[in-house]
């Protein structure tokens, strides 16, 4: 199941997924307390120099460890769906 | 008997404008459902045939000017093609780059710290209780955390 994870306000996320049409849950993080603590914080990324979390993907199992991730740095480069799926095939 | 000369127009500075124009909008592609690619060809190669263009008509306008006129349509468009190569570079390259300050950040194999969030509708939500799954239904086996910028 897929959890997105940004600094947006409840809100904010809440006009997102309902647009799109999302079913999963958005989380908010707006002091980017746990975008902190997963080392993922991107300083003065965002509008007006605030911070914001970089793009990162983590697929993880039921013991919290992660079998796959997307880690990149420059926005250009997107998960590839199909090592995505190679990857949650592997989790059993 | 004086021979009456008439100078030719060149296109090339402005085909060659309008192919950097199109090369530095290029660097959006991937974001319209372009498939991912490290370095922006289609821009790279597009920006480069289009100097090519503008250095060819500039050329023709200084070096051939018996036979092409636009000495200065020429320089016009070819300083607004540097301009645009400038910005496709400043814009496309180096605002995108994100800074590798992430060294610590959760590696596959290892285990991803647990958190508590507020969701969508304001409800505190922890890992645990993402993989417990809904009321009625089956516990996902996986997560996947999607981090993302916000500000959408």
């Amino acid at each position: 199941m897929p959890v997105a994870i940004s600094v947006d306000a409840p809100e904010v996320s809440e006009n997102l997924r309902r647009k799109r049409g999302y079913t999963f849950p958005f989380l908010s993080d707006p002091k980017a307390e746990v975008i902190r603590r997963y080392e993922l914080l991107h300083t003065r990324g965002g509008p007006d120099g605030t911070d914001i979390s970089r793009p990162v993907e983590f697929l993880i199992d039921r013991s919290g460890t992660v079998r796959w991730e997307n880690f990149t740095e420059d926005i250009r480069v997107r998960p590839r769906a199909d090592e995505l799926l190679a990857g949650a095939r592997a989790i059993r | 008997m004086a021979e009456t000369r008439v100078q030719k127009r060149t296109l090339a500075p402005w085909m060659g404008l309008l192919l950097t124009v199109l090369g530095a909008l290029s660097n959006g592609l991937p974001f319209v459902g372009f498939p991912a690619a490290p370095v922006p060809w289609t821009s790279l190669l597009l920006s480069m045939i289009g100097f090519v263009v503008v250095v060819l008509g500039l050329w023709r306008a200084f070096g051939q000017s018996a036979v092409y006129k636009g000495k200065l349509s020429g320089s016009i468009a070819a300083a607004f093609s540097l301009l645009f190569l400038a910005g496709a570079i400043v814009f496309f390259w180096s605002a995108r780059h994100i800074p590798a300050e992430s060294a610590a950040a959760p590696q596959v194999g290892q285990r991803v710290p647990d958190f508590t969030l507020p969701d969508s509708r304001g409800h505190s939500v922890s890992m645990t209780q993402l993989f417990s799954g809904a009321a009625g239904k089956e516990p996902p086996k996986a997560l996947l955390l999607v981090f993302y910028r916000g500000y959408w």
